[in-house]
């Protein structure tokens, strides 16, 4: 089965994931289907009930994806009382439709009438969405740190990549994403058509040490379609390493030849003595031992980075680095300031400038002047009558008072266009997700490989005049050596200070 | 992925004072490294990546160069020692106070006894890779014993940085050209200061992958993995854009299996799979023509006459003489600005080379024939890939220009399909935030209620107008704001640490500059039932029901509404 992931077709289709997105970070992931298996009693059969408005799956299932769809108007309440009413929040008078009729019975359902008001968006799923949008079982790893992570690990179509703990599986889906470059056939696995020979379908090895969770991770990856993609191994790396199962052995035995690791574990020290080139026990590596191996450890705590890292070196990984991500998303608004926008939501009643401020005091001065004025004649006029005050008023409200108005900035241009454009963080923030340590473990080398490599390409050949490579003129790379050397006197020049600085 | 460095390939070498450097790894040629030495580029060819060497030579002899591959405990030296010691970095007194500080080290050049004129001569005659000068200029300098383990470390690394003769190669992928990118300004300005986890981040929310090959696409209901990409860089977010789809590294691509080139041919011979060799017969029989591929295609915008992707020349494509088995000639595809939105006035496109009958072609001089050959080829090519780009529903737009972005989404968001992701990288922040408002939930509401308006209007004159175009909606909203959902604005940096035993802390200083955006929104399909919902009892209620439909269940609250869209 195609992966609607990966390549989906150009509408949803039914018995496929579908991610109804009702706004930001709210997306319900569902699996089409016309028949709703808790059998909740609905005429038109499936239906998601949002607070959005009900959703029956006949209304959802081959719209082209990104469609806006309206939501229907679907009897909630005269169907016995459902399980999880607190899901169904529905505006009142859905359940007094006219289409109640006894047709209920009927194995076919009926068609779903549009509702008011209430709509969605039908989304083609992308590990992204399906990220901010899964069941969460443990921590995930979000965006920001997989895209990070894959990227320096180098995971590309084709290659293999271990991850343990499954988790979520957010981190799944999106190496799945990354490793894709194929389908591979279940009946052939590496013999296939000679001028096949070469390729190597991408795959994930995914190992989860909590049965119940490694269970789920499967079956959803099942439904999405990525199962041939990735095996997923119920099992503790600790102590049992990571070498895939083998239907005839009892103990595992297939190397996956991974690329790239991916440990997020507790204990990632305590993984990594099955990571290497030669296993003491004569077991096969899971390593690729024709590439170089990366990995990528995923804590929160210092303490695990140091034992991490300590235990890297140990085991002879190269170029070792530790970083952490600080991801932010940023809001933008417009900033509305002035006295005119009395009664506008979320704009700021305040005079614009210095000018507005004088010109609104002088206004009210001038008012409660003539405020007084007239209180003084009305008092000389008729002394205590009761009248006075609503006299008063009236004159006040006669067209010859000052009157303030602002100064008018905003002629012609449309609310939505009005204010400052500002922008801030978003108010919480993830400061910290966890320490990501790198590093590399290259190709195994000995002194067979240098003498075949030597013979093949004598050492000492050096041409004098050699022909330049093609494309580039004399010129041109002399320009270049010089633009580095120059950059490298630069760094230099900076490091030096900054090593003062340090001191 | 990369097994093993292959000649004429492309390299990075990380040299000591930690800066790095792209060569060619020519065969039979000499590499020079500067002040750290040179050393013949065979030595290296077929070697595994990411090792370190140390250049060894007797002095005076540049013969006797050759290479050692520095191992890893070599290389984590001390700080494996320090940790075997313990974490008892700081020695202390029964007192309990720190035995060793720096309150009584002179900052003066005279701790060190060795003089400028020694060290040069020592450099001179050292043969083993500068670790002898290191030793000598720590034996001399007369302080030595005052420092602490912390400084004692710095002082040796800031030396090992100074006389040691090695360098670390690295495969070229689009991270270590990012990373080079950075390392000076001017280049860094090129590449718009896109820094490696804005690209990671880019490549993520573009749901950029491969799409399927051939095979794959006859399956699908449509030709998959198309992206638009509009890159100002020089060609660095394309290069992450084909990595991300393998259609970079050649030797790792997907679609290269049947296209045995010479450098596959090499790289066989060295990973010792003998048996390829039979295989081998030319079979240059019939080549795909160049941008021909119908699907998992990267089709890049460009402003000027020639698309500017002169960085993918690192990857082993030259744009001007592009090899024909790099899987980008044939998935890579170029259109200009001008060919896309008035092909009429492209020469190229508009006009067609007059078809000359074989019997008049046999006749011609051999030159003037491929000229002929040529101009049809590129004509033709011109009009499949114009042609292709104008249909639209493409997969995704992944856009770093610089540009106003709002005049690229104009042109380029009408062209994707449903559900397929926008977006944007910019160095500062002020490009994206007037994106966003370009789609902010006022102002959808404001183009909706436009809309209506302007549609009441035509219907008494034209009632079977199906255009829903209007002039004056154009006009007043340059992009329209319901073809983008859940615009959003985001930044990510890293923060690189060390790690060393009892040394552990944040890097001192890191690179400034441009922060880096990153938008990206989903495009919908915006529902336009409602224009067609004729037999509607009644006008009125028809309105009511569009508003609604369009805008939010009136009985939200409006703060609802603005997160919803």
């Amino acid at each position: 089965m195609a992966s609607p992931f990966l390549t989906p077709s150009s509408s949803s289709q039914l018995d496929q994931l579908a991610l109804l997105h009702l706004r930001r970070d709210q997306t319900i992931p569902t699996i089409l289907r016309l028949h709703d298996d808790g059998n909740l009693g609905y005429k038109e059969g499936n239906v998601t009930n949002t607070r959005y408005g009900s959703f029956p799956h006949s209304t959802l299932f081959e719209q082209p994806w990104g469609s806006q769809i309206k939501a229907s108007k679907v009897d909630t309440g005269s169907r016995g009382r459902p399980k999880k009413r607190k899901a169904v929040e529905l505006e009142s008078p859905s359940g007094t439709a006219g289409d109640d009729d006894a047709d209920s019975s009927k194995p076919t359902h009926s068609k779903a009438v549009a509702a008011s008001s209430g709509f969605l968006h039908i989304l083609c799923p992308t590990p992204e969405l399906w990220t901010s949008s899964l069941p969460h079982r443990t921590q995930v790893v979000y965006t920001p740190d997989y895209s990070y992570v894959l990227h320096r690990l180098g995971v590309r179509p084709g290659s293999t990549i271990i991850e343990a703990g499954a988790g979520s599986g957010s981190f799944t889906h999106a190496s799945a994403r990354a490793v894709f470059n194929g389908y591979p056939s279940p009946s052939t696995d590496s013999t296939t058509s000679p001028t096949r020979r070469r390729r190597r379908y991408g795959k994930v090895c995914s190992f989860e040490f909590h049965a119940q969770r490694a269970g789920k991770v499967r079956e959803e990856l099942v439904e999405h379609g990525l199962d041939s993609l990735v095996h997923v191994t119920h099992r503790d790396v600790y102590r049992d390493g990571f070498l895939l199962n083998d239907p005839e052995a009892q103990t595992p035995t297939t190397s996956p030849k991974a690329n790239a690791v991916f440990l997020d574990l507790p204990a990632p020290w305590l993984a990594l003595k099955h990571l290497v080139r030669n296993p003491p026990s004569s077991t096969e590596s899971p390593l690729d031992p024709s590439t170089a191996v990366h990995i990528c450890t995923f804590s929160p705590c210092m303490e695990q980075v140091q034992r991490t890292i300590s235990a890297l070196r140990q085991h002879s990984w190269l170029h070792i680095s530790m970083v952490e991500l600080q991801h932010k998303r940023i809001e933008v608004k417009r900033e509305k300031t002035g006295l005119e926008y009395e009664g506008v939501r979320s704009a700021n009643v305040f005079p614009r400038n210095v000018e507005d401020a004088l010109q609104k005091m002088r206004v009210v001065e001038e008012r409660s002047v003539r405020f007084r004025e007239s209180l003084g004649q009305d008092e000389g006029a008729q002394s205590d009558n009761e009248n006075s005050n609503t006299n008063a008023q009236n004159n006040l409200d006669d067209a010859d008072l000052p009157t303030f108005t602002p100064s008018n900035t905003n002629e012609g241009i449309p609310p939505h266009a009005q204010g400052r454009l500002v922008h801030r963080s978003e108010p919480d923030l993830k400061t910290h997700t966890s320490y990501l340590v790198f590093a590399v473990l290259p190709r195994e080398w000995n002194d067979e490989d240098e003498r075949k490599c030597v013979e093949k390409w004598p050492s000492q050949n050096v041409a004098d005049s050699l022909p330049q490579p093609k494309g580039k003129s004399r010129k041109q790379l002399k320009r270049e050596a010089q633009a580095q050397e120059l950059a490298e006197k630069d760094t230099k020049a900076e490091m030096k200070t900054e090593v003062k600085a340090e001191e | 992925m990369f097994s093993s460095i292959r000649a004429n390939q492309f390299v990075v070498l990380r040299l000591p004072s930690e800066t790095t450097k792209i060569v060619q790894i020519v065969p039979n040629t000499l590499i020079n490294c500067g002040k750290f030495g040179s050393f013949p580029a065979n030595q290296i060819i077929g070697r595994p990546f990411y090792l370190t060497f140390e250049i060894l030579e007797n002095s005076g002899d540049s013969q006797s160069t050759h290479l050692r591959i520095v191992p890893a405990t070599e290389l984590h030296a001390e700080s494996l020692i320090t940790e075997g010691e313990g974490d008892d970095d700081v020695e202390v007194n029964e007192e309990g106070l720190p035995l060793r500080t720096n309150r009584e080290i002179v900052d003066d050049a005279s701790t060190q006894k060795l003089t400028l004129e020694e060290i040069e001569a020592l450099k001179r005659n050292s043969t083993a890779a500068g670790k002898d000068i290191i030793a000598k200029i720590l034996e001399s300098h007369s302080a030595i014993d005052q420092k602490t383990a912390f400084s004692l470390a710095k002082y040796t690394l800031r030396k090992q940085k100074k006389y040691m003769k090695r360098f670390t190669v690295f495969p070229m992928d689009v991270s270590a050209l990012i990373n080079y990118m950075l390392e000076n300004r001017e280049s860094a300005n090129k590449s718009m200061e896109l820094r490696d986890e804005l690209m990671g981040l880019l490549g993520s929310w573009g749901n950029v992958h491969y799409g399927g090959d051939a095979t794959l696409q006859q399956t699908l209901s449509k030709p998959n993995g198309r992206y638009l990409v509009v890159d100002e860089t020089g060609g660095l977010v394309l290069a992450a854009v084909a990595e991300r789809m393998g259609l970079l590294h050649p030797e790792e691509g997907s679609d290269n299996e049947e296209e045995n080139g010479g450098l596959d041919q090499q790289s066989l011979a060295v990973d010792g799979n003998a048996d390829d060799e039979t295989t081998k017969p030319a079979q240059r029989t019939q080549r795909p023509a160049q941008m021909s591929a119908t699907g998992n295609t990267v089709t890049l915008i460009h402003a000027n006459k020639q698309a500017n992707a002169s960085l993918l020349k690192y990857f082993g494509y030259d744009q001007n003489n592009p090899d024909e088995s790099h899987p980008l000639f044939t998935h890579l595809k170029t259109i200009s600005w001008l060919q896309l939105l008035d092909p009429e006035a492209d020469p190229i496109y508009a006009e067609e080379p007059a078809i000359i009958p074989e019997a008049d072609l046999a006749a011609l001089k051999t030159n003037k024939r491929g000229a002929y050959h040529r101009k049809r080829n590129r004509w033709s090519r011109v009009q499949s890939v114009v042609n292709e780009v104008r249909a639209g529903g493409y997969d995704g737009l992944v856009v770093a220009t610089l540009m106003y972005p709002e005049s690229v989404l104009q042109h380029t968001v009408p062209l994707l399909a449903g559900s397929a992701p926008v977006v944007i990288y910019s160095p500062t922040i002020e490009p994206l935030t007037e994106i966003t408002d370009l789609y902010s939930t006022a102002r959808k509401t404001a183009y909706i209620n436009r809309k209506r308006e302007l549609e009441e209007q035509k219907q008494p004159g034209e009632a079977d107008g199906q255009t829903d175009e209007f002039p004056e909606l154009a006009a007043e909203f340059s992009v329209n704001p319901t073809l983008l959902l859940a615009p959003t604005l985001e930044t990510v940096r890293v923060r690189p640490w060390q790690v060393l035993p009892g040394r552990t802390h944040p890097m001192m200083s890191g690179r400034g500059g441009a922060e880096g955006y990153i938008f990206h929104a989903i495009r919908v399909l915006p529902t336009s039932g409602f224009i067609q919902a004729a037999g509607n009892p009644s006008r009125k209620r028809r309105k009511v029901a569009l508003a609604q439909s369009n805008a939010t269940p009136t009985d939200t609250t409006s703060a609802d509404v603005e997160m919803k869209l």
